[in-house]
């Protein structure tokens, strides 16, 4: 009997529950428009210097805004479950052109072929994103990949020059190294999940290899077992890496987190650092800082411009605001503002030169006579960014490993 | 109550238990079979189909195992791959939490103010494991890391690296640095089952002047066996389906050419990096045949006994239930 009563005393305080809370709950507020979500990789003093271009969008068409910053790396396994359940996390995303041509020709990018004007971008900056008439993306502003970084008044101070050869910049390393000028070794090796040595090493690749040999790569005619890109390696990076041939102990720092390592280059603790043109937007005063790329190399030689790509979903809630974001990043308004604050290169046409800083116009001088060059590992993309990038590290750690690392980097090239 | 009523009362609940067992029974199962065994099943499924759904046969375990990534012993240098690096953490890292936790449980046994020792060691066990991994991560660091400063001023120039840039240390700091965020939970364990023993025993040993040692030997050990076995089986368990730890300490191909990837890691490339929900149905599979094995070998140990300790917790349960069983009741022990 007990249990009876157990029982219906649930059913009865379960029903009327659940009528108090229908009849007695505040009415549902009204709907508020969501915000236009936009993912990008920026955060900090970068997101600080994008956002004056999503407030210029914001004044000019009334439509808010809400920018969440993701990595990319983060990205690559979060989308794929986002498009499969037929939904997005934004709508309006910045991810490399790999990922955006893989997905976009998988119908989960709206195609923005009328919304973009392929005519208002350089010549050839929306082929990634292309397949066929369909254009699955667009392109914000760029960065360049150009060299070794330094501070000038570091080089004066010590009297160090700028080398025009390999045998030149080999001695560069070692009189920095016996000079005792640097806490460490003389150039810092910038690490996250690994990108950054790869951006050295297609520095490298560009340089004694040619342009021929990055873009044979990513074209997957040339295999990284090739002896031609063995030599790459051996006779330039591995040399500067291995103890006891060009510096003492290795010329590179172990790989630390770059952001951070930013800070301690320019405070003196490493005389070099590869990075990209960003990095003339994180340090202060900037008008003392330089960039040397790689000396005695094939001419011309190479230099990879890695463009910031965007796309939007096909799911995205707000469809057409998120066109009309595209469409503005895509304008030389937007990417004019951009330049502005530095560390960043449009890829339309009619951003004038007055508008880069002094710095950035430096870099832009540097490229006269360079082929310009995509992003390797972007361009490849997939699980062999990942790969790529854990074997690089184990170069920097083992360079004696040389072939072991390069026949696992071929292992995980796409077919 | 009349009898007549009591006896009425009687039937009435006797008729209505089955469907209240039911009842209870169903809910629970319903979602087991569709969280649970239809999941496991389809992954189970999943694991012998070629992506476009043709049907593989073992050749999605044969390419998994085959792969250098899960075992590669090629060189028997760093890295070994998945299914060796899980492996060696339970090899490394269950033995040293366990004794660990074991000493400083017997250690703090007696000390005044031990519950505020032991919350603090048990502060890395509420940690997220996410977090743990961040930390280990700054530990090794060569500039700000404790780790690779203790070794410098120790003159070990060797160790006062950068320990996440090199394979070997990688791997194995990894291993020694979790021990710190585990060891808290072998700790409490171990503490509950010490209570447990009758304060009689260690007097009787005493009396018969057994050294503290025999004593730990002949008393402490034999009886903390039930804990030891969850202590174990838990630690390989987590141990088997490590992944954040490894992941915020390293990247998700689990660092420096791999060195510290594990069978989880893998697992989440293939699905969620890869598309590959073949391959990564296969990692899943073995992952699941291993924790059913760890699982069972606990379940016979601990539940069905083996041994001398044959059905005792069995034995004790009957009893317990015997005891608690309301008379007159029509409810079967």
């Amino acid at each position: 009997m007990l249990v009876v009563v157990v029982v219906a005393l649930l059913l009865v305080t379960n029903v009327a529950t659940g009528l108090a809370v229908y009849y007695l709950a505040p009415a549902t507020p009204a709907p508020t428009v969501q915000p236009l979500r936009v993912i990008g990789p920026w955060s900090a003093s970068e997101k600080d210097k994008f956002l004056p271009v999503l407030n210029l969008f914001k004044n000019t068409t009334g439509i808010n805004y809400e920018y969440i910053t993701t990595r990319q790396e983060d990205l690559q396994s979060l989308l794929p479950n986002w498009f499969a359940a037929r939904r997005a996390p934004a709508d309006l995303i910045f991810m490399p052109s790999s990922f955006v041509k893989t997905y976009g020709t998988q119908g989960h990018a709206a195609d923005l072929a009328g919304t973009v004007s392929e005519s208002n971008y350089a010549a050839g900056a929306l082929d990634p994103l292309k397949d066929g008439s369909k254009i699955y993306g667009g392109a914000y502003t760029g960065k360049v990949k150009p060299g070794f970084w330094y501070r000038q008044s570091f080089f004066a101070a010590h009297n160090y020059q700028v080398p025009t050869t390999w045998t030149g910049f080999e001695a560069l390393l070692r009189q920095i190294e016996t000079d005792g000028s640097v806490n460490n070794t003389p150039i810092i090796s910038g690490d996250g999940v690994g990108w950054p040595l790869s951006d050295v090493v297609e520095h490298f690749l560009a340089t004694y290899g040619g342009p021929d040999m990055n873009k044979q790569i990513m074209a997957k005619t040339l295999p990284w077992t090739s002896t031609s890109v063995h030599d790459v390696f051996a006779n330039y990076l591995v040399r500067t890496l291995t103890p006891g041939v060009v510096c003492v102990a290795s010329c590179w720092s172990a790989p630390r987190q770059w952001d951070t390592g930013v800070a301690e280059w320019w405070k003196g603790d490493y005389a070099l650092y590869f990075m990209g043109s960003w990095i003339t937007g994180m340090v202060t005063p900037n008008s003392d800082i330089r960039v040397m790329p790689l000396p005695g190399g094939v001419n011309p030689s190479g230099v990879v411009f890695a463009a910031d790509y965007f796309f939007v979903p096909t799911y995205a809630s707000r469809l057409n605001d998120a066109k009309r974001l595209a469409a503005f990043l895509g304008s030389s308004a937007a990417q004019q503002l951009q330049v502005t604050v530095g560390g960043h290169i449009a890829t339309v046409t009619g951003v004038p030169l007055s508008a880069y800083p002094a710095v950035d116009a430096r870099i832009a001088a540097n490229l006269t006579g360079k082929v310009i060059l995509s992003d390797l590992d972007d361009t490849i993309g997939g699980t062999f960014q990942g790969t790529f990038w854990t074997q690089l590290q184990a170069l920097w750690a083992n360079p004696s490993n040389l072939n072991a690392v390069l026949t696992n980097i071929q292992a995980a090239m796409p077919p | 109550m009349s009898a007549k009523g009591e006896r009425a009362k009687r039937s009435l609940s006797s008729s209505f238990q089955p469907y209240l067992r039911v009842i209870f029974f169903v809910p629970a199962t319903v979602l087991l079979i569709f969280l649970v065994v239809y999941p496991a099943l389809q992954t189970l499924l999943l694991s012998f189909y070629h992506p476009p759904g043709a049907f593989a046969r073992l050749d999605n375990y044969g390419s998994v195992l085959g792969n250098r990534q899960t075992i590669d012993t090629s060189d028997w240098s760093i890295p070994y791959g998945t299914l060796v690096n899980n492996f060696l953490w339970i090899a490394i890292h269950l033995p040293l939490s366990l004794f660990t936790g074991l000493y400083l449980a017997l250690t703090l046994q007696k000390v005044r103010g031990a519950s505020i020792v032991k919350s603090f060691i048990f502060l890395g066990m509420v940690t997220p494991m996410i977090v743990g991994g961040i930390i280990l991560r700054f530990l090794f660091d060569e500039k700000s890391g404790i780790v690779p400063r203790a070794f410098g001023l120790l003159g070990i120039s060797g160790l006062a690296i950068q320990w996440t840039a090199y394979p070997e240390t990688l791997l194995f700091g990894l291993i020694f640095g979790s021990v710190w965020l585990w060891v808290g939970f072998s700790l409490i364990v171990y503490s509950a089952g010490l209570t447990t023993i009758p304060r009689d025993y260690f007097e009787a040993a005493q009396m018969d002047g057994a050294s503290a040692w025999q004593t730990f030997r002949k008393v402490t050990w034999p009886l903390l066996r039930p804990t030891t076995l969850t202590v174990v089986t838990m630690t390989i368990l987590w141990e088997l389906k490590l992944f954040d730890i490894v992941f915020a300490a390293t990247n998700p191909n689990g660092g420096v050419g791999g060195a510290a990837d594990v069978l989880a890691l893998q697992m989440f490339r293939y699905a969620f990096m890869a598309g590959n929900f073949n391959d990564a149905a296969v990692v899943a599979t073995l992952l699941t045949g291993l924790t059913l094995l760890v699982s069972t070998w606990m379940f016979k140990r601990i539940i069905i006994g083996k041994g001398k300790n044959a059905g005792r917790l069995e034995r004790a349960l009957r009893r317990l239930w015997a005891r608690a069983k309301p008379q007159g009741s029509v409810l079967k022990a």
